[in-house]
């Protein structure tokens, strides 16, 4: 029997991108051998990064929806929305890295190469056409994020943070191949658009396992984009990682877990889908109390934002949660600027820590409007972002979501979402208040380069712009999910 | 259309260079930055009102903001004709306050700061004037508000300037959230926030009421109440008049530009903006009227007896207001806005002067420098501050042919017309004009007039101003003549009136049914009055200069109650402010020890078990997540099968 | 009861049992050797499921080479204290009522479910007659490719993960 050669050109250049970002990863691993200043290791990164960023703009729009390597792999709008949004991401976590991780005396080079193997792991999952590639995807960001979270291997809390996120993220696998397998078993398949097909001709929308089925799945993508229950991971975890990896992977698995979340809840259960509308409304609802609630407890400002962040999936799934393709795009939408004002959040909180000084507590904060008045705006903008007060882009984020939410008939959803809204935009004020109103109590030296004062602009920039002008991004999201 | 949207933003662009690169690059060379960004400003203004002035009007949407089903907020700007004369006097006076900044901040700290909180303070007007919606508008509104607690509070060193500056803040707050309700009542009403919609569709709910506490009220006029309750903030009207006077606290050019130019004529543009809602409810017109009419003898009668120099042309500034609404209470809009153009430059002009006099008192090293009583004899030593200051004085007053005699006249004319009301309000508005007259020239004759009653060795030492400051009081001088001959009413010269014609698109043109001899007799009272006011002072001031101590012991008591205002700031503090610090020291005190406590031990408590190890390292705490995702899952699952 | 149904129950509930064992033994050296019994059922699992070659490798790679390397690192890192405490945590209780109310809810379905006939392109017969090898040699190198290559820059991560948090480094 002969074996039938399927891969074509056309299936090598759809995975470009990815291919770039692997190899850049390796090459990276070698240099670090020979360069010993970890800077060009790190621009490194971002020259493969733009690269594959280059791939990717090629790639998109000239085909419409494309299936390879045997419908394992598909390269549409979606996916590469995805992909942009990892790269920005990859980029402007690198450049917050830099100074931090020499700080931190974890600056290996091996620390470049992992973040783009995670970032490629993330975009194979955009891009999975079925369940395998997407749960080996999964696994090679997983996997990637343990490390990074562990590098800091002279502080207990950088090991402890790695070994809890690594065991509960083996528990959450588990789950989702369970899930895999029931799938599997009932419909034969493990291809997405299979899938979607087996259960509208064979009528097993009603099964209990494909409930089963669907269920085990979406806890494990609720575990990786930090859904309560299934968060209890992140606060520690996110305050134990080095800050850098915290920015990293408040935004990147987070954005992969929704963008397979709505690939396989609207892609392959799409018949079912007032099964899993049930589930996640619970699970939205109880997201959102968590994160905001708890978060005005917080005295540390990772531990603070690790629940913000918890608090901001909520927002997201409700875009999901609405159903519609312009759901879809208000919660892609809402990724993409939470990108920005999350790893910008992020930076701030970095350029705190300087030699012999954490920098994390929300004290630290205090008066910084007065010794730093730049970063305290910056800061600001951060923060009412996050908060979702106009004319920032957080409020436009914001308003799409509860705006869909409402136009599919969860108006009770969409209130209750706007108060916990307004419940967490009290500790994002206190950071402010904090900076503005209250006197500092020691000198607070910031750590600045220019990668990270790029960084920092270019959050910025993009926060205040996208409020102002929304409109693009929006058409831009709505565009690349036509296809979809 | 890029230079339309050029106006507001060039501020705006100086407003980000200066604030971002002026603490370490730019320091001391803001202006370069500015001074350029608002003359740019200026000219794409007077091409865009030569277009205004040929007939074309400007009304595009820029982009739309928010778009989401029928929900639709769009950026757009309007410039017709009332938004073209208010862009000729927020650009050309702020390009002179601009410049004549530049001298009279000259080596402070804070120079680029001041420059780019002035930057943004044009861009918010521009914003406020230029909008075609009311949120935009209301955007606008805002950061007029919050610039100028930066400006007024500028000098936050000093404790004084820092409560001025939060008590604008939190007075204009108040009037704020009554524009506040009063567009989002426009929006629930009209579905829309755009001008041109809601004017259009203002007719269809006449005679509308709403029911609020159990009272029915009339839609149009609570919208028109609320949006004047703003009005009344922003332009200090009683009894929201009380910040005014203390925004004094911040640097002259400020108070120049909050009083003469942009903040205070904003509750005027609005209501002039609006006139079509105001238009269709008597009530609100003749609040509109009365708080006017009111506010201008009130404050004139505080500024007879104020002895700070900005203090008394603040007072006078609010008075001057209360002539605007007077007019547009009865419905003579266009009467009222032509005052608020000519105000501005004679009021900018007193403002520069005063402020020219207090630098150079202050470099003479004079402790007291805004002190009347310690000023006198300036005229040989500050000519030219002497002589613009003489105009603007004969213009406020209301001297034949010059702005102010064209603009006050008007408003003088329409409102003797405005049947029984009008007359009564037209006879304050005369007896106001008369303190206007006494207080304008008292002010002349105790700082220029006479012998210098300060420190001899001070004298020595007092200098005209430097050119930097004069030019720009000198241009300001020739608006303060002639700006309002492009208003002389129709008795003088036949079409005189050409401003009135060209704002008559947006705000209509009052047929008066008076006769000319009434007309006359209006204009010649007003000649009176001018003229009674001003040889009081002169009797009061210079021949007699022992007469005003002898009437204030005399009157005691009434001078006293003028002296302090009325006591309305005390009022407000005992009534209003101190209740609510207490209260809000308690509120927080509580909030802070229970609430905030409450959630700090509580919430963690809340979660009890799971929380209780959290910050140990210790595998307990690993599997306990994970049992705490199993029982999610269990939960889930359950949810799934049996209680759906 | 088929032949069929006694094998894969008594291969389940051995792996159920097999599994606590594995858990809640005091010695890691004796948790390891069961997790090595309970390869060998799993292994029979695969084999009731035609799935020999599955089975034959699950025998050599995990119970052959992986176990062995756990009882290396086992024996080299001297866990004398760990063999006198118990294995369970104290929430074991609230662990185990979860687990059986778990079970409630599954047995409660049970009878909801409604069997589906054999689905999928590589039916039993079609295996046997191609053989089990051949079958996976050939998806997996066509098919399933990329999944494949993808699984290699997994391990490659795992590995340099492994360097990277054990590696000794001058400071």
């Amino acid at each position: 029997m002969d074996l039938p050669i399927t891969i074509t050109l056309m299936d090598i250049r759809a995975i470009v991108p990815e291919l770039t970002l692997i190899c850049v990863g390796l090459i990276i691993m070698l240099l670090d051998l020979v360069v010993k200043k970890k800077d060009l290791v790190a621009l490194a990164g971002i020259a493969g990064t733009v690269l594959a960023l280059f791939g990717t703009y090629k790639l998109y729009g000239v085909t419409d929806t494309q299936f390879v390597f045997s419908n394992m792999f598909v390269l549409d709008g979606y996916a590469n929305f995805f992909k942009v949004i990892f790269y920005i991401n990859l980029i402007l976590t690198i450049c917050i890295s830099i100074k931090y991780m020499e700080i931190e005396k974890s600056s290996f080079g091996e620390y470049y190469a992992l973040l783009l193997f995670a970032t490629s792991g993330m975009m194979i999952m955009a891009s999975a056409a079925d369940l395998i590639v997407l749960y080996l995807g999964l696994e090679l960001m997983a996997l990637s994020t343990y490390i990074l979270t562990g590098l800091m291997r002279k502080q207990p809390r950088s090991n402890e943070a790695a070994i809890k996120y690594f065991f509960l993220g083996a528990f959450s696998s588990a789950f989702l191949l369970y899930g895999i397998s029931l799938t599997y078993g009932m419909t034969g398949t493990t291809n997405i658009k299979e899938i979607a097909f087996a259960i509208s001709t064979l009528g097993i929308a009603d099964n209990p396992i494909m409930y089963l089925g669907l269920i085990f799945m979406i806890v494990a993508f609720s575990f990786k984009v930090a859904l309560a229950p299934f968060h209890m991971w992140a606060p520690d975890v996110y305050e134990g990682a080095p800050t850098s990896i915290t920015a990293f992977m408040s935004v990147g698995p987070k954005a992969a877990g929704f963008a397979v979340m709505g690939r396989i809840l609207m892609g392959a259960f799409g018949d079912m889908q007032a099964q899993w509308v049930t589930v996640l409304i619970p699970l939205a609802v109880l997201t959102m109390a968590t994160g905001s609630i708890i978060a005005l407890s917080q005295t540390n400002i990772k531990r603070m934002l690790a629940y913000s962040s918890i608090a901001h999936a909520g927002y997201i799934l409700l875009g999901i949660i609405a159903g519609t393709p312009e759901g879809l795009t208000a919660s892609v939408n809402y990724l993409m600027i939470y990108t920005f004002m999350n790893i910008g959040a992020f930076a701030i909180v970095i350029m705190l820590r300087s030699k012999g000084f954490q920098g994390e507590n929300l004290d630290d904060y205090k008066g910084l409007a007065k010794s730093h008045p730049v970063a305290a705006a910056l800061m600001l903008i951060f923060m009412f972002s996050l908060a979702g007060i106009p004319p920032t882009a957080g409020f436009i984020g914001k308003f799409y979501v509860f705006m869909e939410l409402i136009g599919s008939g969860y108006t009770p959803l969409a209130i209750i979402a706007i108060i916990f809204s307004a419940i967490s935009a009290f500790f994002y004020l206190r950071i402010v208040v904090y900076m503005y109103m209250k006197d500092a109590e020691q000198e607070i030296v910031l750590t600045q380069s220019p990668t990270m004062n790029i960084a920092l602009a270019v959050t910025s920039v993009m926060v205040l712009v996208l409020g102002i002008f929304p409109s693009f991004l929006l058409y831009f999201v709505r565009y690349s999910i036509m296809g979809y | 259309m890029l230079k339309y949207i050029l106006i507001p933003l060039l501020p705006l662009l100086s407003f980000i260079i200066n604030i971002l690169f002026g603490r370490n690059y730019i320091k001391n060379r803001a202006h370069w930055i500015a001074v350029p960004a608002i003359l740019g400003s200026f000219v794409l203004a007077v091409s865009a009102c030569i277009e205004v002035l040929n007939g074309k009007v400007i009304d595009i949407n820029v982009y739309s903001w928010i778009v989401s089903g029928s929900f639709n907020v769009s950026v757009g700007i309007l410039i017709d004709q009332l938004t073209a004369v208010m862009l000729m006097v927020v650009t050309s006076i702020g390009s002179l306050i601009f410049i004549y900044s530049v001298g009279y901040m000259h080596g402070d700290k804070g120079y680029y700061r001041f420059f780019a909180y002035l930057s943004l303070f044009i861009f918010s007007m521009l914003t406020l004037v230029m909008a075609n919606n009311f949120l935009i508008m209301y955007l606008g509104w805002e950061a007029v508000g919050l610039c100028s607690y930066f400006l007024i509070g500028f000098w936050f060193h000093k404790k004084s300037a820092g409560d001025a500056g939060k008590k604008a803040f939190i007075v204009n707050r108040f009037g704020d959230f009554g524009f506040g309700l009063g567009v989002i009542l426009i929006f629930l009403t009209f579905g829309s926030l755009n001008y041109m919609e809601v004017f259009g569709a203002a007719g269809g709910i006449v005679g509308q009421t709403i029911t609020l506490l159990g009272y029915k009220v009339d839609l149009i006029t609570l919208i028109c109440l609320l949006l004047f309750c703003g009005a009344m903030g922003k332009s200090a009207q009683f009894p929201f008049h009380v910040w005014l006077p203390d925004a004094m606290e911040g640097p002259t050019p400020v108070s120049a530009l909050i009083h003469a130019a942009t903040m205070v004529t904003a509750g005027v543009f609005m209501v002039a903006r609006c006139n079509t809602l105001f238009s269709y409810s008597q009530t609100a017109m003749n609040t509109v009227a009365i708080v006017g009419g009111f506010t201008a003898i009130f404050a004139a009668t505080i500024a007879l007896v104020q002895n700070d120099i900005k203090r008394v042309i603040a007072y006078s500034t609010v008075s001057q207001l209360g002539y605007m609404f007077l007019a547009l209470g009865v419905g003579a809009y266009s009467a009222g806005v032509f005052h608020l153009y000519t105000h501005a430059f004679f009021k900018a002009l007193l403002f520069l002067g005063s402020g020219s006099v207090i630098h150079a008192l202050h470099h003479a090293k004079q402790d007291d420098e805004q002190n009347m009583q310690v000023m006198g004899g300036l005229k040989k030593h500050m000519p030219i501050t002497y002589w613009v200051f003489i105009l603007a004085t004969l213009s406020i007053t209301g001297i034949p042919f010059l702005s102010g005699f064209f603009s006050k006249d008007e408003i003088l004319w329409q409102t003797f017309q405005a049947g029984d009301l009008g007359k009564f309000l037209w006879f304050l508005g005369a007896l106001a004009a008369l303190l206007t007259a006494f207080y304008s020239w008292r002010l002349i004759y105790l700082t220029f007039h006479g012998e210098y009653r300060g420190d001899t060795e001070c004298e020595s030492r007092i200098h005209e101003s430097p050119l930097v400051i004069t030019i720009p009081l000198m241009l300001l001088a020739v608006g303060a003549v002639a700006a309002g001959w492009v208003g002389i009413p129709p008795v003088f010269l036949e079409h005189g009136d050409k401003i009135g014609y060209f704002l008559a698109p947006v705000l209509g043109h009052p047929e008066g049914h008076g006769t000319h001899a009434q007309e006359y007799f209006v204009i010649a009272s007003s000649i009176f009055v001018a003229i009674a006011g001003w040889v009081i002072a002169y009797i009061m001031y210079i021949k007699n200069p022992g007469l005003p101590e002898k009437l204030f012991s005399a009157f005691r008591p009434v001078h006293k109650v003028l002296f302090n205002k009325y006591y309305i700031d005390e009022f407000y503090d005992k009534t209003i402010v101190q209740p609510v610090l207490k209260a809000s020291d308690k509120i927080i005190l509580a909030f802070d020890v229970n609430v905030i406590e409450g959630v700090v031990n509580g919430v963690p408590s809340l979660i009890g078990v799971f929380s209780k190890g959290l910050r140990k390292i210790q595998t307990g705490l690993l599997s306990n997540y994970a049992a705490v995702m199993a029982i999610g899952v269990l939960c889930v699952v359950g949810y799934m099968f049996f209680m759906r | 009861m088929t032949l069929q149904q006694i094998y894969f129950g008594y291969f389940a509930t051995m792996m159920t049992i097999i599994s606590l064992l594995v858990v809640s033994r005091k010695n890691p050296v004796h948790s390891v050797l069961w997790m090595l019994v309970l390869f060998v059922h799993m292994a029979g699992l695969y084999l009731f499921l035609n799935a020999e070659f599955l089975a034959a490798v699950q025998i050599i790679v995990y119970a052959g080479a992986i176990m062995v390397l756990f009882l290396f690192v086992i024996m080299l890192l001297n866990l004398r204290k760990e063999e006198k405490e118990f294995r369970l945590q104290k929430q074991w209780p609230v662990s185990a009522v979860t687990a059986v109310l778990f079970l409630v809810v599954l047995v409660s379905i049970l009878g909801k479910i409604t069997v589906l006939p054999e689905l999928g392109e590589y039916s039993i017969d079609m295996i046997n007659a191609q053989g089990s090898l051949m079958t996976i040699g050939n998806v997996l190198y066509t098919k399933y490719l990329l999944p494949f290559e993808i699984a290699s820059v997994l391990l490659l991560v795992a590995i340099v993960g492994a360097v990277v948090l054990a590696k000794k480094r001058i400071e």
